[in-house]
């Protein structure tokens, strides 16, 4: 049947298909990887530049012990911020993943002095991440309410019940092995927080790259309409993706709070606004269809380098909002600049 | 008329270069528009004209080439005025203030009402003195063509000698596109001159004096009189040599799609059953068609048509039911209903497969399906992970009837599918659905213009302009003039 | 614009709240004052437990009591005062969001002629219409707190002190810095570091005390301005074993930071009488209505308790000033 489509003179024809394989590679190539990745590498450049102008008043940046520090410090929002750009691609916002983050660490906190086992109260702090993250779904979808309205509820609510459930009280948590969530090696040799931010990123970045779920996160972010005609199950994608932000947002959660071993009803207040902007560093457009796990990922280390360049060099810390600002201008403006070359 | 070169040209384009990156635009192209005539300007999907009309109307810089207005070389940009198939009026200013808006502030921005209105007034009387009623209306309560005039009346009021019109019967019925032509041989007939984009030949025959024609950049037909030159001239030029035998059928070779259905169609008194291998077209206004197509492709949440597969009542729940039941769907409306603007070329192709299928993987396969497909259609496309709008909007069209070749759909549902399309692609499109039906699909589209509907159809439901059935015609019965009858509206 | 919305649901639940306090005080019959805890917001413990100082002496008192959060708004605030006047507060005890928000409260108040009584936060100066003023002294504190934590850096064999600071735009937090820097201009001490929070968490100090540590590794003491900058310090120094090695003192006084002196992590802790303040405003409001003589300025100090006495009968009583029962141990 398909032959006969050719709708040209067999020469041209022929002239036309040379010209289409040619000029695409073989999928998998180095060249490809370097092309899909540019921004990102880039972002990568840009956080060793910012350090090296930091080591010129502080040496310690590249310190193991700084970087390791880093890391840590960043693990917590680097898992976020991969639940919140699932959202972002798909043309959503969460502002709710704070809030989340803060009632899932008090609801896990409370397990805990109630004397559960550690790994009981984590499941106890997910479920709490699945259920606000049900709920973004369900109005999102089913009453088709947008999504900055719903999420600012749930915002909203999620923070005023971090108070309510312990009374504004911050609790210290006491279990001696609760650390390993955080500091254990699952892995030898690989400190959990890492492993949890590289398993993280990879299996993110691979099932949008990977799964048709995937492709399709990004198909319902691009064109919700020619979405649906094309019979993709847009409201089950869209609930999806808030599910896995409220269960990402808790577990980031539990990391942070393994590390602090204190869960206090206001640790999350700010992660969503820094959740949000890693993800526009990283590449995400907040109009939806585009976004890598990995960008976003750097983008979350990048906004913790700075705060930490910062601190070390001893800038007034009132001017780190300005700094951070003008750091996503710039990657803001450069992934235009890739754009538009490109 | 004549086509000795006068000291009377609007418009004197000459030698105009641009690229874009690594493609030329244009090159050396010449555009002349004398004054008072209506000039139309041809071309197929990416021949440059988008390009050419942006540069002649000062919003684009050229790389190389002159531009000459009534002999000036630095003219007011108000002298040539663009108006837009997207039309540009303010919904809630009135009909004056819309006319008036780009100058009607004096120096301390102040507004002289009374002054605005006879302005407004004399430049709606030059086009149509009935109008001057409508001054004191807001815009949203125009229709479609009224529109259309107010914007040229805007043009006219800021001085334009020259209005650049893009496609401007596109929605238009057949008795609004003829008191818009009116309009337009009023204004030549005061040394207004008109610049015409359409892909409508008739139309074209009509109301257009001269035409200019680009291709890949180049002017191959440099102000020709209409009544010099054939339609197989026009089409050959646009296309390059060879191209226009594709307008051949070249069904033979096609293999059966496996398991053709007959389709039943079933409204108030008419009802229908379609052989494999039938097309059918809608024609009429949008209400009519969108009802059939939405009960096809199971986007209506109550279908005002029964259907029936292989006799058996059949429901479409869902997009995806009606996908995985072998219906494949392309819409005109790409921007909205088809592409996925954001994801590479690969996954536009691949995206139907993987519903009709039901994957949950991204295979390896689907990058060779989606090379063959673009083969098969004579897609040019620099990488299959560039992004569509890398391609021009015919190609961007092809893409989306690609995406389904592979599935061999039963039926294939085609909204409009010619829709700002280039007449070379248009016919490539007739080719395809001839060949999808040869192969044993049943083929439903609605088109607005009448005259591809003949050369395709062997069924027409025909709509009136409030969407209610107005006939079915059959065979021979498929006219353009019989069409036009039952549904009122320009073909 | 996520703060205004913020602020909008919060006015919604501020009003359902006020609406319930209005029944329950209506049940409660007319005999009985009615006194109006207004903070500036209830999200931080310690407004939280001035409220909480203030409820149970309004009990012991026989007065009814409603509570209010302005939710660091000067218009919110002055609203609530107008909804606890509508509703029959009797008296105001206030934490005002800041000292420049206060003039145009006092001249309301003055007209209804209702007492009130500043707790943490005092009115601007050179207002003289309320009752009274309780307050800690927060730039002696400061100096007090900088002397012992200059001390813990010398006995440490260092000069160098880093400080984990509220945010210094706050009142309170100059007066501290002010203070803690005169201290150590005395004490032959150099403030190497200054870093301020702003979102108040521990996690925030953490990030800040790991980067003042790796910034200035030489540093042998640090100065906390707040419950969670020493709750971050002492986190720091146990993941780098560096507790005792590098001495940490904070204001304020939580359960946590209590046990982080019991188990020696941390050295010393200036109390601020949270819980103190509410009920001697209380007993300020109280006398005025009733007509018993008050006290106009009643700047309370911030006492020290350190890791050594923290067990004694007087540190404990001290602590109970501070907090309630239901926030934890002492």
């Amino acid at each position: 049947m398909m032959e006969a489509l050719t709708v040209r003179g067999p020469e041209k024809n022929m002239a036309a298909s040379e010209e289409t394989s040619a000029a695409i590679p073989r999928s998998g190539s180095a060249s490809r990887l370097l092309a899909t990745y540019r921004s990102e590498i880039a972002l990568a450049v840009a956080i060793l530049l910012i350090m090296g102008v930091v080591s010129f008043w502080s040496p310690q940046v590249f310190s193991y012990g700084n970087i390791a520090n880093v890391a840590q410090s960043a693990a917590p929002l680097v898992i976020m911020a991969l639940g919140v750009l699932l959202v972002i691609i798909t043309s959503g916002i969460d502002l709710s993943v704070g809030s989340t983050f803060s009632l899932s660490g008090m609801v896990a906190g409370l397990a805990m002095s109630a004397g559960a086992a550690w790994p009981l109260a984590c499941v106890a702090g997910l479920a709490v991440g699945i259920a606000v993250g049900a709920i973004n779904g369900l109005l999102v979808t089913l009453l088709g309410l947008a999504p900055f309205v719903v999420t600012l509820i749930t915002y909203a609510v999620g923070a005023s019940l971090a108070f309510v459930i312990t009374d504004g009280h911050s609790i210290a948590l006491l279990d001696p092995t609760f650390y390993l969530l955080n500091g254990g090696q699952l892995i030898p040799g690989v400190t959990n927080y890492v492993m949890f931010c590289l398993l993280g990123t990879i299996a993110i970045e691979l099932g949008l790259r990977k799964l048709v779920m995937g492709r399709w996160v990004y198909a319902v972010g691009s064109n919700d309409k020619a979405s649906r005609l094309l019979g993709i199950p847009v409201n089950g994608i869209r609930a999806g993706v808030y599910v896995i932000a409220g269960l990402l947002a808790a577990f980031s959660s539990m990391l942070s709070l393994s590390y602090i071993s204190n869960s206090e009803a206001t640790s999350g207040a700010n992660m969503m606004l820094q959740a949000i902007a890693a993800c526009v560093i990283g590449g995400a457009s907040l109009f939806g269809g585009t976004g890598s796990a990995v960008g976003a990922a750097l983008g979350a280390i990048m906004i913790t380098v700075i705060q930490n360049g910062v601190n070390l060099i001893g800038i007034n810390s009132f001017w780190q909002g300005s700094v951070t600002g003008l750091v996503i201008l710039v990657a803001v403006l450069i992934d235009r600049l890739a754009k538009v070359r490109a | 008329m004549s086509r000795s070169a006068s000291t009377t040209f609007v418009l004197e384009a000459t030698d105009i270069e641009k690229t874009f990156g690594a493609t030329n635009v244009l090159q050396k192209a010449r555009l002349r528009v004398a004054r008072g005539e209506i000039h139309a300007l041809l071309g197929g999907n990416g021949a440059g004209k988008s390009t050419l009309i942006r540069i002649v109307s000062g919003s684009l810089h050229r790389d190389a080439g002159a531009i000459q207005v009534s002999g000036q070389s630095n003219y007011d940009a108000g002298a040539i005025a663009v108006v837009f198939q997207e039309l540009a009026l303010l919904p809630d200013l009135t009909v004056a203030e819309n006319i008036c808006l780009p100058h009607r502030r004096d120096a301390f921005g102040r507004v002289d009402a009374r002054h605005m209105r006879a302005q407004a007034a004399r430049a709606l009387a030059v086009i149509d003195p009935a109008l001057i009623a409508l001054l004191a209306l807001p815009a949203s309560r125009l229709d479609l063509h009224q529109r259309q005039l107010v914007e040229i009346a805007r043009a006219l009021s800021s001085g334009a000698q020259l209005i650049l019109l893009d496609e401007p019967t596109a929605n238009l019925t057949f008795a609004d596109s003829e008191r818009l032509f009116t309009a337009l041989r009023r204004l030549t007939q005061q040394g207004i001159s008109i610049l015409l984009v359409s892909h409508r030949m008739s139309e074209i025959r009509t109301v257009a004096d001269v035409c200019t024609i680009l291709r890949d950049g180049k002017s191959v037909v440099d102000r020709r009189p209409l009544a010099e030159i054939s339609d197989e001239e026009i089409v050959r030029a646009m296309m390059g040599e060879g191209r226009e035998k594709a307008t051949a059928p070249a069904g033979a070779a096609a293999p059966a799609t496996s398991g053709g259905v007959t389709l039943g169609l079933a409204k108030d008194r008419l009802a229908l059953t379609l052989a494999p291998g039938s097309v059918l077209g809608l024609a009429g206004a949008p209400e009519g068609p969108a009802g059939v197509i939405a009960a096809l492709i199971g986007s209506a949440s109550h279908p005002a048509w029964s259907i029936t597969v292989n006799g058996e009542p059949r429901r479409f729940r869902s997009p995806a039911d009606a996908i995985r039941s072998g219906v494949g769907y392309v819409s005109g409306d790409r921007a909205e209903k088809g592409v996925l603007a954001t994801l590479p070329i690969v996954d536009n192709l691949a995206a139907a497969g993987r519903v009709a299928r039901k994957r949950w993987l991204v295979s390896s396969g689907e990058v060779q399906d989606a090379l063959g497909a673009l083969k098969r259609l004579a897609i040019k496309a620099n990488s299959l992970y560039a992004l569509p709008q890398t391609l021009s909007g015919g190609t961007q069209q092809k893409l989306l009837i690609a995406r389904w070749l592979d599935l061999a759909p039963k039926i294939l549902v085609l909204e409009e599918p010619t829709r700002g399309v280039d007449i070379g692609t248009k016919r490539e499109i007739y080719n395809i659905i001839g060949v999808v039906a040869a192969a044993g699909s049943i083929v439903v589209w609605w088109s607005t213009e009448f005259s591809e509907l003949a050369q395709t159809c062997d069924h027409v439901i025909a709509f009136d302009l409030h969407g209610a059935i107005s006939g079915l015609l059959k065979q021979d019965e498929i006219t353009e003039v019989a069409m036009t009858r039952a549904t009122g509206m320009a073909a | 614009m996520i703060s205004y919305l913020k602020r909008g649901v919060c006015l919604a639940a501020t009003a359902l709240c006020v609406s319930a306090l209005a029944l329950g005080a209506a049940k409660a019959g007319d005999k009985k004052y009615t006194v109006a805890v207004i903070m500036p917001s209830l999200d931080i413990s310690y407004w939280q437990w001035v409220a909480y100082g203030a409820k149970t002496k309004a009990a012991a008192l026989g007065m009814n009591y409603m509570e209010l959060d302005s939710h660091n708004s000067p218009t919110e605030q002055m609203s609530n005062i107008k909804t606890a006047i509508t509703k029959g507060a009797n008296a105001i005890v206030i934490g005002p969001v800041s000292s420049t928000s206060t003039p145009p409260v006092l001249r309301f108040l003055k007209e209804q002629k209702v007492p009130i009584a500043f707790t943490g936060i005092g009115p601007q100066p050179g207002q003289t219409d309320y009752t009274s003023s309780v307050t800690a002294n927060n730039e002696e504190s400061g100096k007090a707190e900088g002397k012992f934590v200059c001390q813990l850096a010398k006995e440490r064999g260092g000069a160098k002190v880093g400080m984990l600071s509220l945010p210094q735009d706050r009142e309170n937090a100059q007066k501290y810095l002010r203070g803690a820097q005169a201290a150590f201009k005395e004490g032959g001490c150099d403030l190497v570091q200054i870093l301020q929070t702003k979102g108040l968490t521990v996690r925030e100090a953490v990030d800040e005390a790991n980067d003042l540590l790796t910034a200035h590794p030489d540093i042998t003491a640090i100065y906390g301005m707040y419950d969670e900058a020493a709750t971050g310090a002492a986190k720091v120094l146990q993941t780098r074993n560096l507790v005792g090695k590098i001495g940490v003192v904070t204001a304020d006084g939580s359960p946590t930071t209590v046990k982080l002196l019991r188990d020696g992590v941390i050295q010393g802790l200036f109390l601020q009488e949270a819980g103190g303040q509410g009920i001697e405003a209380t007993q300020q409001v109280y006398n005025a209505l009733t007509g018993k003589p008050t006290v106009k300025e009643m700047p309370l100090t911030e006492p020290l308790v350190t890791a050594k006495d923290v067990g004694s009968p007087e540190a404990q009583a001290k602590l109970k000033r501070v907090y309630p029962p239901s926030a934890g141990q002492y």
